[in-house]
């Protein structure tokens, strides 16, 4: 048992807007109308419901809803531990640090270290907000234990599913060659710093700029270009730029 | 039913543009309550009306409002898309890097790649999937969708191409965020290191996803089902917080002992 506390791990830099009428500049009301006439419906007639077959509903009280959540433990319960590896990371939902709880420190360094050596995460499940959730644990950076949400299985889509376009004509040897060169020039470490959110800063910018009253121009919007029959020669200008 | 696409524009790889739309990778199979007229007994739906004249607005005709310095400034779709023209039609690569070196908390959403157009599509997009694959690397790039940017990486899953958007480095939290919860440098005892691995070695399997199913879906579909049969349901006891080992050693031993059966 290792006593933790939960953190999100993300902080929400969006910036955010309000709906306004494009004409008039007034806000917009959110109405909640019938779906069937169209005409407002009072607050006090309207609850909640849970939809068993089209147009067919359950409705439930807010008591009965609360009663789903799951009565569990405040703990994380892992069940597996699973090479890291293995989890692709489009199962990852939502992530959040986990904190060193009460009298935890110990405990915390060890599971930590463990995980980290073992090169595995422990997928377990925990309520948050009164919901059961598949959660994966894993030793990250800065020492922290860090906890993600997981999709379910079946909350993937396949990718067999999806109907990509076969070309009539592979490509061939010298396109994927050259192609091949491209991606080796283009090589890089990552590192997550190094990538900022430009557009975020030139939208402030542009609110800025706005609001003082200025009359800002727009750039020019330039038409995107279509790769033609000739993949070689895009392929091998490409190339040649890398190099410089 | 096909999924619906997302967002339409290119893959920019050099000089060479690859038409494509994004469509999502995930289902939403979360149970969702929604709001009925209890009279009616239909569904309510929110509909967007002018505050000043009262009527309803279609969402072509929704502008953004941000307020600076008390004063609010309206800005349409249009101006905000032509902030940036090319990242709102083109995924631009900009690097390959190591899949293994992006941290899993950095990923967000994912989507699927399908190229969009004819033969010229088509193949410069298995070209693009094949020395991805060859290479084992993810392919990053930015682009804008709705009001805000996101930075994704590319990778190859079963001959497509599948885009994760990418959370900035100051989206996340930093560790000192934590305060006192904040994990300190730490050089635990071997000896309880290695026993909890042997734990976790004991514990282990190969990740199947399969195995884990959904315990709350089935949760309300039988609360449901209960309610319609006129049952009563109750309320759930308080959860309790389970208190701190004070014997590392002992409770690991006992939990190999208990695995091993």
């Amino acid at each position: 048992m290792v006593p933790v506390k939960l953190y999100s791990a993300i902080e929400d830099r969006t910036v955010h807007f309000r709906e306004l009428h494009a004409k008039d500049g007034a806000p917009i009301e959110h109405r909640r109308v019938s779906s069937k006439t169209g005409r407002e419906v009072p607050s006090e007639r309207i609850v909640k419901g849970y939809e068993t077959s089209r147009g067919r509903w359950v409705l439930l009280t807010d008591e009965e809803i609360k009663a789903i959540e799951a009565p569990a433990r405040k703990a994380i319960e892992i069940e597996d531990f699973v090479p890291a590896d293995q989890v692709d990371p489009a199962f990852y939902d939502r992530p959040y640090h986990l904190g060193v709880g009460d009298d935890g420190r110990e405990p915390y360094a060890v599971l930590h270290a463990a995980l980290k050596k073992a090169g595995r995460v422990g997928i377990g499940r925990v309520v948050l907000r009164g919901r059961e959730q598949l959660v994966a644990v894993r030793a990250g950076a800065d020492n922290l234990l860090e906890m993600s949400t997981m999709r379910y299985a079946d909350e993937l889509i396949d990718p067999g599913d999806v109907d990509v376009s076969a070309p009539s004509r592979t490509p061939t040897k010298q396109e994927v060659d050259m192609a091949a060169k491209l991606t080796q020039g283009l090589h890089q470490r990552f590192k997550s710093g190094d990538y900022e959110d430009e557009y975020r800063a030139r939208v402030l910018d542009y609110l800025g700029r706005k609001a003082e009253g200025e009359d800002v121009e727009l750039p020019e919007d330039e038409a995107p270009e279509e790769t033609g029959d000739d993949l070689a020669a895009a392929l091998e200008a490409s190339v040649k730029a890398v190099r410089g | 039913m096909a999924p619906r696409s997302l967002w339409t524009g290119a893959v920019s790889f050099g000089l060479v543009n690859v038409p494509v739309t994004l469509r999502s990778a995930t289902r939403d199979l979360q149970p969702h309550f929604h709001l009925v007229d209890s009279k009616s007994k239909t569904r309510i739906e929110i509909r967007r009306c002018c505050s000043k004249e009262g009527k309803p607005v279609d969402w072509d005709e929704v502008a953004h409002g941000h307020d600076i310095g008390g004063e609010c400034v309206m800005v349409t779709d249009e101006e905000l898309s032509a902030l940036e023209p090319r990242k709102t039609r083109t995924i631009d690569i900009e690097a390959f890097v190591d899949v293994a070196e992006i941290d899993p908390v950095l990923y967000d959403h994912a989507y699927f790649v399908v190229p969009a157009g004819g033969e010229g599509a088509a193949r410069a997009y298995r070209l693009l999937a094949q020395v991805m694959e060859e290479a084992g690397e993810a392919a990053l790039g930015r682009f804008v969708l709705r009001t805000r940017e996101y930075l994704a990486a590319l990778r190859v899953r079963d001959g497509v191409i599948t885009l994760s958007t990418l959370r900035f480095a100051d989206e996340l939290r930093p560790a000192s965020a934590l305060g006192d919860s904040r994990p300190k440098k730490a050089r635990p005892a071997k000896k309880k290191v290695d026993q909890a691995i042997k734990l976790i070695e004991a514990l282990g399997s190969d990740f199947d996803p399969t195995r884990y199913e959904d315990r709350h879906r089935k949760q309300v579909e039988k609360l449901v089902k209960a309610k319609r049969k006129g049952q009563e349901i109750e309320a759930p006891e308080q959860p309790e917080t389970p208190a701190a080992v004070s014997d590392l050693m002992k409770a690991l031993e006992e939990s190999i002992a208990a695995v091993r059966g």
